[in-house]
Parts: C-alpha cells; sequence; structure tokens
C-alpha cells in the first residue's frame, strides 16, 4: 500500500472511532444504510475490473496510445467526453477503468474530460431533471458542464 | 427459475464470466493474461473499498445534514455557495437523488446559483471517492481535478444565476407535490387574468404568472375556482384537498 492509502485509512479509522463514541446508534444505522449501498455494487465493481483484465489483454498499448495518447488530443477529449455523457457507469468504477487506460499510455486529458462528464452531464438523467427543473435550466446546466469537462480537461494537462 | 433469475440480476458479472469460459477454451494463455491483469486492479480496489465504505458512514453519521439545509435558506451569498458545496459533497447517491432536495430547497429560497452547486457537487465531488480516485489516478490528479471542478461548479453557478430565473423553476413540478395550489409554467401564457381577479393570491413574475400565497385558506376556495374555470390555457392547478 501507498502512504496516502494508508494515510485514507488512518483518517477514517479514526473518525470511525469517534463518530462510534458519538453516537452508536447513529453510526450503526448509517453502516446499514452504506452496506445496502455498496452491496449492491459490489458485483458490478468486481465485473468491471475483470473486464477491464479482458479489454488490457486484446487492445494492444500501442494502439490505445495512438488513440488517446498526446497525438491527437482534441479529437480524443471530445470521445471521451462524449463517451462520458452518454455512459451510465458507477464513478466508484470509472477510476480503476481511467486508471488502467493510463497505466497504458493513455493521455489523462481524455480521461479528465470522460470523468467530469460521467458524472456531471447525464443524457440518461435528463427527462427527469427536465421534469423537475424545465427543458431550460437542465438544457444550459448539461452544456455548461459538458463545456467545463473540456476546460478542466485542458487545464489538467497544463497543471500536471 | 432461480439460477435465470441469479443471471439477470447480475448480468454484467455473467456476461463477462461467459466470456472468460470462452477465451480459457479458446485461448487459454489470454484468459489466463486477462485474469492476471483483472487481479492486480481488484487488489487495488479491495484496499481502498473498506476505506470509502467507513467514510460514508461517517459523514451519515457525524454531520448533521438537517442543520445545513436548515442554515441554507437565510445564508445567500458565498456563504450560501459554500454550503451548497458541502452539502452536496457530502451527500451519497446518484445525481438525480440530488433533484428532489434541490427542489425542496428552491421552495426555501434558495438561490439557481446554490441548486446548480448542490447538483454539480452532488455529481462530482463525493468526499469518499476522492479516497478512490487518489488510489487509482494519484494523489496530485486527484487534488487538480478536485480544486478545478470546484472553481468551474461556482462559476457554472453564478452562469446558470444569469440565465434562468428562479420563478420559472418555482412551479415547475410543483403540482407533482401535495402543494393545494400551483401553476404550470410551461402552460401559462402570462395574460394576467388571475392577477386581476385575485391580486392576493396570483402575481406576474417573468412573463408568467406564479401563486404568491403561503397557505390556501377556506376563504380562498371560490375565488381560486373561479380563477381556474378563467384561465386560458389550464394551467393552474388546484387541489382541493380538505375543503370540500
Amino acid at each position: 500500500m501507498d502512504i496516502f492509502t494508508i494515510g485514507f485509512w488512518l483518517v477514517s479509522i479514526v473518525l470511525f472511532i469517534v463518530s462510534l463514541v458519538k453516537s452508536k446508534q447513529k453510526t450503526v444505522d448509517a453502516m446499514k444504510k452504506s452496506k445496502m449501498m455498496m452491496g449492491s455494487m459490489i458485483g458490478e465493481i468486481v465485473a468491471i475490473i475483470f473486464l477491464i483484465g479482458i479489454v488490457l489483454t486484446f487492445i494492444p498499448p500501442e494502439s490505445i496510445k495512438s488513440v488517446l495518447g498526446s497525438e491527437n488530443t482534441l479529437m480524443a477529449v471530445i470521445i471521451a467526453a462524449l463517451a462520458g455523457s452518454i455512459t451510465l457507469i458507477p464513478a466508484f468504477v470509472a477510476f480503476p477503468l481511467v486508471g488502467s487506460f493510463i497505466d497504458i499510455g493513455a493521455s489523462i486529458v481524455p480521461a479528465v474530460a470522460f470523468l467530469t462528464t460521467l458524472t456531471m452531464v447525464g443524457i440518461v438523467t435528463f427527462p427527469l431533471e427536465k421534469k423537475a427543473f424545465g427543458l431550460k435550466f437542465t438544457l444550459m446546466r448539461n452544456a455548461l458542464s459538458f463545456g467545463a469537462a473540456l476546460v478542466i480537461a485542458a487545464a489538467m494537462e497544463v497543471i500536471l | 427459475m432461480k439460477p435465470l433469475q441469479m443471471i439477470r440480476k447480475n448480468k454484467l458479472m455473467f456476461a463477462v464470466g461467459v466470456t472468460y469460459l470462452a477465451l480459457l477454451v479458446t485461448m487459454p494463455e489470454k484468459a489466463t493474461q486477462a485474469f492476471g491483469n483483472s487481479v492486480y486492479y481488484l487488489v487495488e480496489m479491495f484496499q481502498v473499498l473498506p476505506v470509502i465504505f467507513l467514510l460514508t458512514v461517517v459523514i451519515e453519521a457525524l454531520i448533521p445534514k438537517e442543520m445545513i439545509i436548515k442554515r441554507f435558506g437565510e445564508k445567500s451569498g458565498f456563504m450560501g455557495n459554500i454550503l451548497a458545496l458541502v452539502l452536496g459533497s457530502i451527500s451519497a447517491g446518484p445525481i438525480y437523488a440530488a433533484f428532489p432536495i434541490s427542489k425542496m430547497l428552491l421552495s426555501k429560497g434558495a438561490s439557481v446559483a446554490n441548486v446548480v452547486i448542490v447538483i454539480s457537487s452532488w455529481a462530482v465531488v463525493k468526499v469518499p471517492m476522492l479516497a478512490n480516485e487518489a488510489k487509482f489516478l494519484g494523489v496530485d490528479f486527484m487534488a487538480a481535478r478536485w480544486v478545478l471542478t470546484v472553481i468551474f461548479i461556482f462559476v457554472m453557478g453564478a452562469v446558470m444565476n444569469r440565465l434562468v430565473s428562479r420563478s420559472s423553476l418555482d412551479a415547475i413540478g410543483t403540482q407533482l407535490e401535495s402543494d393545494k395550489l400551483s401553476i404550470n409554467s410551461d402552460f401559462c401564457v402570462g395574460c394576467g387574468i388571475c392577477v386581476n381577479m385575485a391580486p392576493n393570491i396570483y402575481e406576474i413574475s417573468d412573463k408568467k404568472a406564479i401563486v404568491i400565497l403561503d397557505t390556501v385558506l377556506p376563504a380562498h376556495h371560490e375565488i381560486i375556482l373561479a380563477t381556474v374555470k378563467k384561465c386560458p390555457t389550464q394551467a393552474i392547478a388546484y387541489n382541493q384537498g380538505g375543503i370540500r
């Protein structure tokens, strides 16, 4: 385990003890709720990770580099952002997926665009959002989020 | 019947399992390679899963969400934006779970900017997920993306505040709730008939009629019914509830 994972472990264990001491009942209730939520996701998580294994075996790193590498970034970013907008996989499993692509040579710019649109832009949830806030709000928010994803991705390239 | 149900419940898992079996038969060396690749990520995942679980529990148990929501309406300006960001970041669940709460905040007087901030941060800035992101993409990546995203969420809030009027959001979908009286802004043409008939109940805001009454009293019953009848587009929804 790297130092940051250990750090996260320590922080969360300490906070958990604090929470137990402060209110045992609340903590137990929260655990039940979280267990339900994560339990329903764990099958999907394991399945996607094994899918990553297949993808990495069959798609040679050179071809990922040529498509998602830094050569033709603009096209790659737009494709990644679009892919993120239409897919509905939990952010949970998106991180190992994206991490695996970067490990074998994908540029981080499309990766950031994908992660950001995946969570903020929702084609699938569009009807629900429209029902709650109307067409104008929903269109604007999703369009702005899409634009923001592209700019954030570009800024990441400059920073990192 | 039971195995079929199991398959339907775990479609993805089943599909991946079948693929591995097929690979094992046709190209065993590829299957082992794929399995090896997966185990590496699986181990990484299980190093961070308990942390995500614990953080989710701690946030749920320690942070008084109701208190944040309660103070939300009163606070405006930058402090309100920060509260919105905190509320979104500590909440669990998919983005659409944020919609009803955001509607509720809106009815309590939250600005459009803050609603956008809640929805966006709900989607992206999950505190337990930061551990996950740092694990697979590095701390630098996580920190940089977090800072940039927060900045852009605030910018988006400000832009949306200028582009979308609050009152136009207020009216949408309220007829689905238990409200007794509401106006569907999709249908309202802003003719002003209802406002002329009952200025103490309706008001024109941004070219649409809105309800300004907090509670519908029995005394209002007759005049409301009259406006419902007069409305040219039948945009006024009146749930007579227990009055009748």
